[in-house]
């Protein structure tokens, strides 16, 4: 291999690692924009739903494109340790079992359950009773 | 763009047979770069396939470039993927590939063989955070550049594919069989390239798991190995041809979001090629993809 092409692809797997290594918390919790954001999204309806088989965040990402589909989700998070999906979205959003049964299997992942965390919960927000883990 | 050369030789018949041997290694360079060609899907490893496909109705756009050089052959190669997910166990795509190949001083720059390519994810067992899954894949490199570097055959490949990713590590294992199609040339006769069996194994693991909108690096450990069958001229087989070989390649993909940059180099570990043939020095990948 020519000492060029070692050398760029030396320096592009350096800087990749030095960038995954020193990422840090999320910034929201540091920076006055996110704080407002932070304010904006308790005002609206804010999901955790348990999904299954999320082992890697690039791969998660038709997930946030099957949501940002939807009229009025605002906010996608994805917290791969918890099997969860965050989603804010408008008080008039509402989610049926099956339709996130099948945005999850379109997405390449099992939907397991859904749960209202705001802290007024508004029951209407959720097509059926689901608002229990169920495992 | 670079102007298409092509050797002489290739335009005589007398000058083929004078320069069978040149023949051959531009046929040797044309299976390696066909074989390296596999197709690499999302979370996949670098020199082969995993059983990853993409979400319904996602697009893929794909870059890849390569390098493989033995003795003093040295292919290098440019692609272009789109893929398309028909559902979220099915992809299907097409490539656009532009090769060029250096043979002692001489150089041949042309525009490959387009290919179409599928993969159906058949099983799937999903648990928190870790991800079990098994697909079948099947890919055909058509004929459709009229030029002395592509092989004038349709080739085709199948094969099966199985893996876990989990948060921390991934394994993948797959098998795959290449038929390669024959060259019927008046100049060259019936030749008939040998088939190859490929097997590869492959480790990964992640180091730190970072946010959802986090650049995150997985490092990947892949042990690539290739069976070849001897080609053929008119029926007989030619000894210089087929054998084995083996690789260890280290490879990364670094993402973000929807971006993904992978790279790898394939160190040859084992060679047990048949007859008088240029053993592998070393390949090359690197790749940049986007979900769209």
């Amino acid at each position: 291999m020519k000492k060029s092409n070692l050398f760029i692809f030396i320096s592009l797997v350096g800087v990749m690692v030095i960038s995954s290594s020193w990422a840090t918390e999320p910034m929201q919790d540091k920076t006055e924009n996110h704080v407002n954001t932070n304010k904006v999204l308790a005002s609206l309806n804010n999901f955790e739903i348990r999904a299954d088989g999320l082992a890697c965040p690039y791969c998660a990402y038709g997930i946030e494109k099957k949501f940002k589909a939807i009229k009025g989700v605002k906010h996608i998070d994805v917290d791969l340790k918890k099997g969860l999906v965050k989603i804010s979205s408008e008080k008039t959003v509402k989610f049926s079992e099956q339709q996130l049964k099948t945005l999850f299997s379109d997405s390449g992942f099992t939907y397991r359950s859904i749960k209202q965390v705001n802290t007024n919960l508004d029951e209407s927000s959720l097509d059926k009773s689901n608002t229990d883990e169920k495992q | 763009m670079e102007k298409l050369i092509v050797p002489q030789f290739l335009k005589n018949p007398q000058a083929i047979r004078q320069n069978f041997q040149q023949v051959l290694k531009l046929l040797f360079g044309l299976v390696v770069y066909l074989v390296f060609m596999s197709k690499v899907f999302a979370h996949d490893p670098i020199f082969s396939p995993g059983p990853h496909v993409l979400f319904k109705e996602g697009i893929e756009v794909h870059g890849n470039v390569f390098q493989a050089k033995s003795g003093d052959e040295k292919a290098t190669e440019f692609a272009t993927e789109f893929k398309y997910g028909l559902s979220g166990d099915w992809v299907a795509g097409v490539e656009l590939p532009y090769q060029k190949r250096t043979i002692s001083d001489q150089q041949f720059s042309a525009v490959g063989d387009i290919s179409i390519f599928t993969k159906y994810r058949f099983w799937r067992n999903d648990t928190l955070g870790r991800q079990e899954t098994a697909a079948i894949l099947a890919k055909v490199k058509l004929d459709t550049s009229n030029n002395e570097l592509n092989s004038n055959a349709v080739d085709s490949i199948i094969g099966l594919t199985y893996g876990v990713e989990s948060i921390k590590w991934y394994r993948w294992a797959s098998i795959r069989q290449r038929f390669n199609g024959n060259i019927n040339k008046a100049q060259l006769g019936n030749f008939q390239r040998g088939d190859i069996t490929l097997i590869d194994f492959v480790i990964g693991y992640r180091p730190k798991l970072n946010g959802y909108r986090e650049p995150d690096m997985v490092y990947m450990l892949e042990l690539n190995s290739e069976f070849s069958q001897r080609n053929k001229l008119n029926g007989t087989s030619l000894v210089n041809s087929g054998g084995k070989q083996a690789f260890v390649s280290p490879g990364f993909m670094w993402t973000l979001r929807n971006m993904a940059i992978k790279g790898g180099v394939q160190i040859p570990v084992y060679s047990n090629l048949n007859g008088h043939q240029q053993n592998s020095d070393y390949r090359f990948k690197l790749s940049i993809e986007w979900h769209l």
